[in-house]
């Protein structure tokens, strides 16, 4: 899902919880073609890469009393690249590719170093929201092909009140 | 947890299967024979404060559903922030209310009678409590003199640290059966259990008789 604030500013920052949500939702082949550099460092882990179920709650119309949707199967993990004072990487991925969970996890350690920040930002986040954005866009055109215009037939002759009185 | 707690995790178990099964294979040893100073595994990265035993003990014991309580010495240190991020355990408020109790090194061991003793139809919902203590002997002054399942005849265990009023908290804590509170005794490298079946004589009565 493309969500409003994947669309950054300009000049604005992306701050840590919205490539987090960015990263949880790339597609495997993005992220190893932008952290293929990266497959020889050596991770410390603090979570291996574990499967697990999380119930997600909706509320009807947004507003309305929360319910369970359903359950959702996410793969989780949490590592350090590098040394014992390396930033943590933490990743939520939908589905069961440790891969997948393992390389966001990557990215959002590295993503923490300043150093780094801006080539991954502009190697790896960016070609993410393209792609998501692309869904979306898909997706609207799919759904705008089976839209149908209702319309009211307006009543021609007089008003309601002449209509009774006669 | 915060994300500064986050950046002081340590890892856990080098394997959380293999890891896990040896460190309660030890806890059984130690409970099945009271007293009895038993070497922890090497099986874990360890926090940088507390007891290596003691908390690998603990990761190996405390899932999701136990409440945790730590004495002042561990609160807010990285260990609470290593168990809490490798177990997913939620902390205690008092002592009163926590299904594990971890009392660091030198803190005051809360009164075995105040802590959670079970129900007489429900006795396994107990408190346990790891107490870390500097050091364990089979063997030395002060011993104490351990009786009851589990030991042929007399266990002998030396463990300095513990309150003066501890062999009258625990003749009490005894009396409770089938109720009552569990010890571990843990130095960086060893545990020792004390279940609450075994009666417990400071060594100098037991010369005397």
């Amino acid at each position: 899902m493309f969500h409003a604030f994947d669309n950054t500013g300009p000049n604005r920052p992306t701050p840590r919880p919205e490539w987090m949500a960015l990263l949880s939702r790339a597609p495997l082949p993005l992220l190893e073609q932008a952290l293929s550099a990266q497959a020889g460092t050596s991770l410390q882990w603090l979570r291996k890469p574990e499967t697990g179920l999380y119930m997600v709650q909706g509320r009807a119309g947004g507003t309305g009393q929360r319910f369970n949707l359903g359950e959702m199967t996410v793969t989780r993990c949490a590592l350090r690249v590098g040394g014992e004072d390396s930033a943590v990487g933490v990743a939520y991925v939908m589905g069961r590719n440790h891969r997948q969970a393992q390389l966001a996890a990557v990215a959002d350690a590295l993503l923490q170093d300043p150093a780094r920040h801006d080539a991954l930002d502009g190697a790896l986040l960016q070609p993410v929201r393209q792609h998501l954005a692309l869904q979306q866009a898909q997706r609207a055109a799919r759904a705008q092909s089976t839209q149908v215009d209702f319309f009211t037939v307006a009543r021609e002759s007089g008003t309601p009140d002449e209509g009774d009185d006669e | 947890m915060k994300a500064d707690d986050l950046q002081q995790v340590r890892p856990g178990f080098h394997d959380a299967a293999i890891g896990s099964q040896a460190v309660f294979r030890s806890a059984l040893s130690a409970l099945s024979h009271p007293g009895r100073v038993i070497e922890m595994p090497d099986v874990s990265e360890l926090p940088r404060h507390g007891h290596g035993a003691a908390a690998v003990l603990l990761q190996a014991l405390v899932d999701s559903d136990c409440s945790v309580w730590l004495s002042p010495a561990l609160a807010g240190t990285d260990a609470a922030a290593w168990l809490r991020f490798h177990t997913g355990c939620h902390w205690a408020a008092a002592p009163a209310t926590a299904r594990f109790l971890w009392v660091a090194e030198g803190d005051a061991l809360p009164a075995l009678a105040t802590l959670d003793a079970g129900t007489d139809e429900y006795p396994d919902q107990s408190a346990t409590c790891v107490v870390d203590l500097q050091a364990l002997e089979a063997k030395g002054a002060d011993a104490l003199a351990l009786t009851g399942p589990g030991i042929a005849s007399e266990q002998s265990l030396c463990a300095s640290g513990l309150p003066g009023d501890f062999v009258d908290q625990w003749d009490t804590n005894h009396r409770r059966f089938p109720r009552g509170v569990d010890l571990f005794l843990a130095t960086p490298t060893h545990i020792a259990g004390l279940p609450r079946s075994t009666r417990i004589r400071a060594a100098q009565t037991a010369v005397e008789a």
